[in-house]
């Protein structure tokens, strides 16, 4: 067992060490663009400093991003974007999660803010995107941003009334701020008969919990439209109307309660441009073109043929148009591989059901309140069907509610909340035949643009892994931060969804002078160890990286992506989360040597179950460095566990590191790593390499009886010993969990001795009463190592003696003196006696 | 010089302890109102009226009008049957006297019963007739014995736990405790008499019954006191009670064999009586319906009480007692049953003329005939400047201004008031003051379960459903069979206020119906007629309101979920959805138990409806309801004026729920617009609403009020600088002003959470803390007036019309003006007066 493990660990070492060098470091991202710093005279500042601790205590590890500011931008222009957070000021580059954005220079503000003027391509997509910062020392968070298509304007207070509302043209987006009980108003000229559509983009800027409403009025203050939350927008809220006369028109802006402040920031969109809230389908076969109805504008549908992408992403959406403009946001859309079946009524019931076939994705609306969708189908028995309905998450206000019948009508099963509204069914066909697809509203409402969309799937293997998190809402050490010369460690969780087995790591562009230690992560785990080690020269700089994973058998065909979730705005209730965001790249960064580097010294003796073993964490301080070192060990074999962390003070250049393993623990050869940290103007972290250590079985296991005696007593207590794996020298055994005033000396025993006695001496202050936590505490001298393991845990029974008999006072006369056999003590005993035997020969004595 | 004229303007208790405020600011009347006060004091010093001989009465005044027997018929059944007979008279001046011991009765045919005095037993089957005479009168009742030769087996559920009722064995002091008393439990009131049953036979054997000797039993031998019994001797060996549980025991305990006889009604005679004097009395007499036709004299099993002893007493062998004048509802408790009657008592001999009054509509009529009942001469009308700030603060919850109050005075119209009440009713603030009290049933503000957001929508909903004129009943009937998002359709709010299905239950019941059932959750209820059947099968029309997490992590979609079910809580039977006082409706599959009950809700059909939302309306207008409190309609606490709350029920029923048209005729009634004065008639009566009763007006009206008063504004969550409390959405905004005067946190439904009696954190608030005194300043009133170039004189009296809608009187007017000419400063003089005003009770009342 432990000659297979230790195979298995060298094959995978070769396997992904090889891959790793196999990597030909990429060029540099295109979406990255490393900017030499415009703040020169910081720059050479930093380098003119002789003293070796000052450059390390200057530098400023683990920045933070906060906000990026304007929340908005307009694309095919260039902007100053300001990053705001913490120990931001040696920014060197951003990066961006979307192609199309050119920096062209970053300036510090202040330690905490650089401002970085960035051209946005014309052809850039409008609504959201992400960016993250790299500094000299670290990485940031990412954090949203927004662009436009609509030239932006600055909202300008005061604009409370309709007295005072801000002008502003037709197609614009307005920049603004709702602060407390504020409301914003904006004057709008209008055409008779001119679509006035307005697009609030607030809480989906994911900067702050701010959750607005808008509302169109017209001169006389009377409401043509208004909206606060919308299934289009989420919070955010969209109107569109088709004004009935020429004049001026208000939009007004405020806070859904009346709240408010200053991080209530949002891009609001004013025009004449189409505003659908829905597209029908909502989703199609990739690589073909496709007539799309978009619904829900004020001048009514209207229909648009569009070319579908050749391959399939989660994220695509279509964006309406027409001759007045582009929508502000684009509305999602699925793309598969099968064809459509569209929703032909009347099918109210399951006679009149829309007959389909596989492969077929089904599209519907539910039109009106009471509506109900019947599609019939036929399937072959032992099928096995993922049944996904789409209505929320491609943005309908459908609430879908999905049922499964048989052909003649008979209930099989249904699903409403799965995938939050959305329903979900895994269904394997009960026999061949006909079957019902019933979809409904959940509160059976409908509306012209409820649509939805059913797809049925084999189910299928898929895989993603992720940096698991370290806070718990924010993206701290979900970057990898690789210190010339030294070594950056993390955790990767793998999500294997319909499928089971060993799974290893790849990367595509890893950059040079980078080398990355994993192992296979075995197929009943789900979290391995990654180190990141780059090598003294390695260039300084940084990129976004592509991680994948695949099943360890290439035969399989599997593989999936790395995915990192962000939650971009927490609330009320219980930190619920509002609006995150999802990257597929991991950023990395090669940053100066560390004043600090840690290793692992690699254990020469395994630790055994319910045993212990003491992991020795060595620290190579610089010269002039005395910083404190934190030490985490995070990857623990199944049934190994320690603490948290470890302090190593400055005046130490080791500590230990406690483990101990279960008696369930998993046998075998795992990767350890431990990472350290230390504050050089913000925390830094090295990584030691990655180490092996084995788990075995105990080498002896001792079986101890039940031992009993009264106070001030000496107990002899024989041990049998289990041998089980040959060990050379001599092993000593200790009894722990004795009660106060208690003692047993240690012994000792080599791989030959089957039986040891404990002599267990008590006194008249022992405690009385039955002790159950005494156990032999054994330690075996292993490969220059001790091996320390618990084992014959038993109980101690410490009795009160009983009280002597006094002589009769009334007749000490007639009493004969006690006879001088009875007298002397006790014999000692030769043999030891078990609880039950001594128990016996007190009743024979009585 | 603050304290001289506060002094001055009615609190000279001030000087001998702020104490004082909380218990005579009631009386604490307004400088006019106490000089009506004083008049009154004098005669209540004197001897009372019947201790003056009254001149002899007319002999027509004595003349029996009305001869009545009861009850009505006698049915006897089985040996162990009796009825006794009650006679009563009624006098031309509506006295009535007890006859039972005058009266003779003869049977016809004679065989058919035995009569042992007012008691009549069965001897013979028939039908016959009973002649009772007094004096020259007669009435003749029906009689029919059946089964006279027949004795049945005492059952334990119609004849012995109708003894531990009648014995006080099973209240809540005693084993009716949760966890009984001495190791003995019984079920409250006798709910669960299987329960009972096992308790006292199974419980611990051999110890409580012992069949072998009967006698020796621990239950007989605790209930007369042989042995040590915490509750005393309860009844004699020879008593009934002690032989019919005697009886049963030596039958050998045997438990019910099947369904029995259900009580059905109840009935208790005489209807009612008018007492002349103190110790007058008058014998009454319970008859039990049964389910399967028969009927049971249970005068000596029932439970009787008097829900004012101050006025009659009743003694458990039913004789009622008169003491003081005043109304008593005397009850009678028998089975789950309580009933009662209405008995006025009267100075002896006391002498009073009925004043004909003109009625400005059907509230005055109805209030005049119980008045003249009374013998209550009531409070004469009030003045026009009183009318116009009592309309304003009751209607709009604002003051009139002084331009409004000229204009009222000089309008020399007869209707004027009537225009007024029309002007008001039409105005926004009246929409804003009932959205503030219906805010209060509907309990809306944030919780954990509810966000801010949510409540705020929840508010707009009620607000337009109010300013739209949504008839009431409409209104109603949206909320409680509302379904969808707590944001797109607030209106479910009202199932995510509370969110568990007895308290839902609970809160209809208190809110629509004015009934408070939450003892009938684990009992049966003491003082009403609601049972554990009544509570949960009511309960069950909530049983299946789903919920379930909205897209926005705030919201909640509540939905009908077509299943589940409320099950009782002695055995867990499944209840069936019934109406509370009402039929049990067909619900078909897949209908929403909801819909089905709120469209009987608040229909014709339930009778509660429609009289407690006048009820409602009735207390805001008169500080205190027809049923008092408005949410504690039970059969123990009648209507003070059944006649006018059957009316007013009515005409809001024919409204079609409009409340603003009843509005409308409450303002417009005479009884409204009485005035405080007292009489020597009306001096004791607190419920009859013979005159103005006081109110201190509700917390947000005196914020309001004092604002409005002082020129300034406040500032609440959500709304713009100025707006006033009446408006807050919200019921956890608040501020110190409005939690010390009361204002409801609608944690609960109950209308007690609007704090209207005052206390001492009030009363020093007023005196020290901030609000009085930096609003008086914070307006800068003073200063602009006397910028303006007003006088002293003209400032004070513009104080006067804006605080009291009045001018000072001359008097008041000197001595204010000496009190300013003492300041060193004119200005501050005239702040003090100011800030006097504003803690004058005649300020802080509505009268």
């Amino acid at each position: 067992m432990k000659q297979k493990s230790s195979v298995n660990f060298l094959v995978a070492c070769c396997l992904l060490l090889g891959a790793a060098f196999s990597v030909n470091p990429s060029p540099q991202c295109r979406e990255c663009v490393t900017l030499d710093r415009t703040d020169r005279s910081d720059q050479s500042d930093r380098t003119d400093r002789s003293n070796q601790t000052d450059r390390f205590l200057s530098a400023a590890s683990s920045p933070r991003l906060n906000l990026i500011l304007p929340r908005g931008v307009q694309r095919g222009q260039t902007h100053t974007l300001e990053f705001i957070g913490e120990r931001l000021g040696d920014a060197q580059e951003i990066f961006f999660y979307t192609p199309g954005f050119q920096v062209q220079s970053i300036e510090m503000v202040d330690a905490n803010r650089v401002k970085a003027v960035v051209q946005v391509a014309a052809d850039v997509p409008v609504g959201r995107h992400i960016a993250q910062v790299r500094t000299a020392t670290g990485i940031s968070d990412y954090r949203p941003f927004w662009v436009n298509h609509l030239p932006i304007a600055a909202e300008v207070e005061p604009n409370n009334d309709l007295a005072s509302a801000q002008a502003v043209s037709m197609n614009v987006t307005v920049d603004g701020i709702v602060t407390n009980e504020d409301i914003d108003y904006y004057a709008v000229p209008c055409q008779e008969g001119q679509r006035l559509s307005v697009e609030i983009v607030a809480m989906r800027l994911g900067s702050y919990l701010f959750d607005p409403y808008i509302a169109i009025l017209d001169a006389n203050r009377f409401e043509l439209a208004v909206s606060d939350d919308s299934a289009l927008a989420g919070q955010d809220g969209v109107c569109s109307v088709q004004v009935p006369s020429a004049g001026t028109y208000y939009v007004m802006v405020r806070e859904s309660s009346f709240g408010g402040n200053g991080e209530c920031r949002y891009q609001l969109h004013i025009g004449d441009f189409p505003r659908p809230t829905a597209v029908y389908p909502a989703g199609g076969p990739v690589g073909q073109s496709l007539s799309l109805q978009f619904l829900g504008d004020a001048l009514g549908p209207f229909a648009s043929e569009m070319a579908l992408p050749a391959t399939k992403s989660e994220d695509f959406a279509v964006h309406p148009s027409d001759s007045k403009g582009l929508a502000p946001s684009g509305i999602k859309f699925r793309l598969s591989e099968f064809p459509n079946s569209l929703d032909n009524e009347p099918n109210n019931a399951a006679a009149a059901a829309t007959k389909i076939e596989f492969p077929t994705a089904v599209n519907g609306i539910i039109t009106e309140d009471g509506d109900q969708d019947y599609f019939r189908f036929t399937a072959k028995q032992g099928q096995v069907w993922d049944i996904e309905v789409y209505g929320r998450r491609i943005r309908s206000g459908l609430d879908p509610v999905v049922h499964l019948l048989k052909g003649d009508g008979t209930y099989l099963v249904g699903s409403d909340d799965s995938r939050g509204p959305d329903p979900y069914l895994r269904w394997t066909v009960p026999e061949d035949g006909e079957y019902v697809l019933w979809v409904h509203d959940h509160l059976n409402r409908g509306r012209h643009d409820f649509v939805y969309r059913v797809e049925f799937q084999s189910v299928a293997p898929a895989l993603n892994i992720e940096i698991p998190r370290i806070e718990q809402y924010g993206q701290y050490r979900q970057s990898i931060v690789v210190p010339r010369g030294g070594r950056f460690g993390s955790l990767i969780l793998a999500n294997r969804i319909n499928f089971g087995g060993e799974v290893v790591l790849e990367s595509e562009n890893l950059p040079a002078g980078i080398r990355l230690q994993a192992q296979p992560m075995l197929a009943n785990l789900n979290q391995m160890p990654v180190v990141f080690e780059a090598a003294e020269d390695a260039p300084l700089g940084g990129q976004l990286l592509t991680l994948t994973a695949r099943h360890a058998d290439p035969a399989q065909a599997i593989r999936g992506p790395f995915k990192n979730s962000a939650d971009f705005v927490l609330g009320e209730p219980n930190q619920s989360k509002y609006i995150t965001g999802e990257v597929e790249q991991v950023a990395i960064a090669i940053v100066e040597k560390l004043p600090f580097r840690i290793e692992i010294e690699q254990p020469t003796a395994p630790i055994v179950l319910d045993g212990t073993k003491d992991i020795k964490i060595k620290v190579h301080r610089d010269p002039g460095f005395t910083g404190n070192v934190h030490v985490e060990f995070p990857f623990r074999s199944p049934g190994v566990g320690t603490r948290g962390n470890i302090q190593i003070p400055p005046d130490q250049t080791e500590g230990l590191y406690p483990l101990n393993a279960a008696g369930n623990s998993q046998v075998g050869t795992w990767p350890i790593y431990a990472i350290g940290m230390s504050d050089v103007g913000g925390p830094a972290w090295s990584s030691s390499q990655l180490g092996t250590l084995e788990v075995a079985a105990p080498y002896v296991t001792m079986e101890v009886a039940r031992a009993g005696c009264e106070q001030g007593e000496t107990v002899l207590v024989p041990c049998k010993i289990n041998q089980l794996t040959a060990f050379e020298g001599e092993g000593k055994v200790q009894l722990l969990g004795l009660p106060p005033n208690c003692e047993a000396e240690p012994l000792t025993f080599t791989s030959t001795t089957q039986e040891l006695v404990f002599r267990i001496k008590t006194t008249a202050e022992t405690t009385a009463g039955k002790h159950r936590g005494v156990f032999c505490q054994v330690t075996i001298p292993v490969r220059g190592e001790s091996v320390v393991s618990s084992t014959g845990g038993f109980e101690l029974q410490v009795d009160v003696p009983l009280p002597k008999e006094e002589p009769k006072v009334e007749a000490p006369v007639a009493t004969p003196p006690p006879p001088a056999a009875e007298a002397p003590p006790a014999p000692p005993v030769e043999k030891p006696l078990s609880r039950l035997e001594k128990l016996r020969l007190d009743s024979k004595k009585k | 010089m603050k304290n001289i004229i506060f002094r001055w303007l009615g609190f000279r208790w001030c000087a001998f302890g702020l104490i004082a405020f909380a218990v005579t600011s009631v009386v604490a009347l307004p400088r006019s109102l106490a000089q009506e006060n004083a008049a009154v004091e004098t005669p209540a010093t004197e001897p009372p009226a019947a201790a003056v001989p009254a001149p002899a009465a007319p002999v027509t005044a004595n003349a029996v009008v009305r001869f009545a027997v009861f009850p009505p018929t006698v049915h006897l059944t089985t040996t162990r049957d009796h009825q006794t007979l009650v006679g009563q008279i009624e006098l031309a001046n509506g006295l009535t006297s007890d006859v039972t011991r005058e009266m003779t009765i003869e049977v016809t045919p004679a065989e058919l019963v035995q009569i042992e005095g007012n008691r009549l037993r069965p001897k013979q089957d028939g039908d016959g007739q009973i002649t009772v005479r007094h004096g020259d009168q007669s009435i003749v009742i029906p009689l029919v014995v059946r089964q006279s030769a027949e004795t049945l087996p005492l059952s334990f559920r119609l004849d012995i736990m109708p003894v531990f009722m009648r014995s006080g064995c099973n209240t809540g002091s005693c084993h009716g405790a949760a966890r009984g008393k001495d190791g003995f439990n019984l079920s409250l009131f006798g709910f669960d008499p299987a329960g009972d049953y096992h308790r006292l036979m199974r419980e611990q054997l051999g110890r409580r019954v012992d069949l072998a000797f009967p006698e020796r039993s621990l239950l007989l031998e605790k209930a007369v006191g042989t042995v040590s019994h915490s509750g005393g001797s309860l009844f004699k060996n020879d008593s009934r009670y002690y032989q019919t549980l005697l009886e049963w025991l030596q039958n050998g305990a045997p438990d019910d064999p099947g369904a029995v006889p259900q009580v059905v009604s109840v009935e208790l005679y005489p209807e009612g009586g008018v007492l002349n004097g103190p110790d007058t009395t008058q014998q009454l007499t319970v008859v039990a319906n049964y389910s399967d036709g028969s009927t049971r004299d249970v005068t000596e099993l029932a439970y009787f009480s008097s829900a004012n002893d101050n006025s009659a007493t009743v003694t458990q062998a039913g004789v009622v007692t008169a003491a003081n004048r005043g109304e008593a509802f005397l009850m009678a408790r028998y089975d789950t049953h309580t009933v009662g009657r209405h008995f006025i008592v009267l100075p002896k001999d006391l002498e009073f003329v009925w004043q004909e009054l003109p009625a400005n509509n059907y509230i005055d009529e109805l209030m005049y005939a119980k008045w003249k009942r009374l013998r209550i001469e009531p409070a004469p009308l009030c003045d026009d400047a009183t009318f116009l700030r009592r309309v304003s603060l009751d209607i709009c919850g604002m003051l009139p201004t002084a331009v409004e109050l000229d204009a009222f005075l000089a309008d020399s119209e007869p209707n004027k008031r009537a225009k007024k009440i029309d002007e008001l009713l039409e105005r926004k603030e009246f929409v804003e003051m009932w959205v503030m009290k219906w805010a209060e049933l509907l309990q809306i503000r944030s919780t954990i379960n509810v966000s801010y957001k949510s409540a705020l929508l929840y508010f707009n909903w009620l607000q337009q459903q109010i300013a739209n004129d949504v008839p009431i009943d409409a209104m109603v009937r949206e909320l409680l069979s509302s379904k969808g998002g707590t944001f797109s359709n607030p209106a479910t709010n009202y199932y995510q206020m509370q969110t568990d299905t007895l308290k839902v239950a609970e809160n209809v019941a208190q809110v629509f119906m004015g009934m408070r059932t939450q003892c009938a959750q684990c009992h049966n209820h003491p003082f009403d007629r609601w049972t554990m059947d009544d509570y949960y099968s009511f309960a069950a029309f909530f049983s299946q309101v789903g919920r379930k997490p909205g897209e926005d992590p705030r919201e909640v979609i509540v939905f009908n979920s077509g299943g589940g079910d409320v099950r009782h809580l002695v055995g867990g039977r499944v209840m069936t959805p019934k109406f509370l006082g009402g039929a049990q409706p067909e619900i078909q599959p897949g209908q929403d138990r909801r819909q089905v009950m709120a469209n009987w809700l608040a229909s014709p059909e339930n009778p509660f409806f429609a009289r407690n939302l006048t009820n409602i309306v009735w207390a805001h207008f008169f500080g205190k309801g027809i049923v008092n409190d408005v949410d504690d309609v039970r059969v123990s606490n009648p209507a003070v004026n059944e006649a006018l709350l059957a009316e007013l029920g009515k005409r809001f029923t024919d409204y079609k729920y409009n409340f603003k048209q009843l509005v409308r005729d409450i303002c417009n009634s005479r009884t409204y617009q009485l005035d405080t004065k007292i009489n020597d008639s009306n001096a004791s009566d607190e419920t009859n609403f013979s005159r103005r009763y006081l109110n201190r007006m509700r917390a947000e009206v005196m914020l309001d009020v004092i604002s409005q008063v002082t020129d300034t504004g406040n500032k609440f969550r959500g709304l713009a600088f100025g707006a006033r409390a009446v408006q807050i959405a919200d019921g956890n905004t608040s501020n110190y002003f409005l939690t010390t005067f009361g204002r409801a946190t609608r944690e609960t439904v109950c209308s007690c959470e609007v704090v209207m009696e005052p206390n001492l954190s009030q009363a020093l608030h007023l005196l020290n803390g901030e609000t009085v005194h930096q609003k008086c300043r914070e307006g800068g009133l003073i200063a602009k007036m006397i910028g303006e170039g007003q006088t002293p004189a003209s400032v004070i009296t513009e104080i006067y019309q804006r605080a009291f809608s009045r001018k000072p009187e001359e008097e008041e007017l000197q001595r204010l003006l000496g009190m300013v000419a003492e300041s060193p400063d004119v200005q501050d003089g005239l702040h003090d007066v100011f800030w006097a005003v504003l803690n004058s009770p005649e300020f802080m009342f509505n009268h």
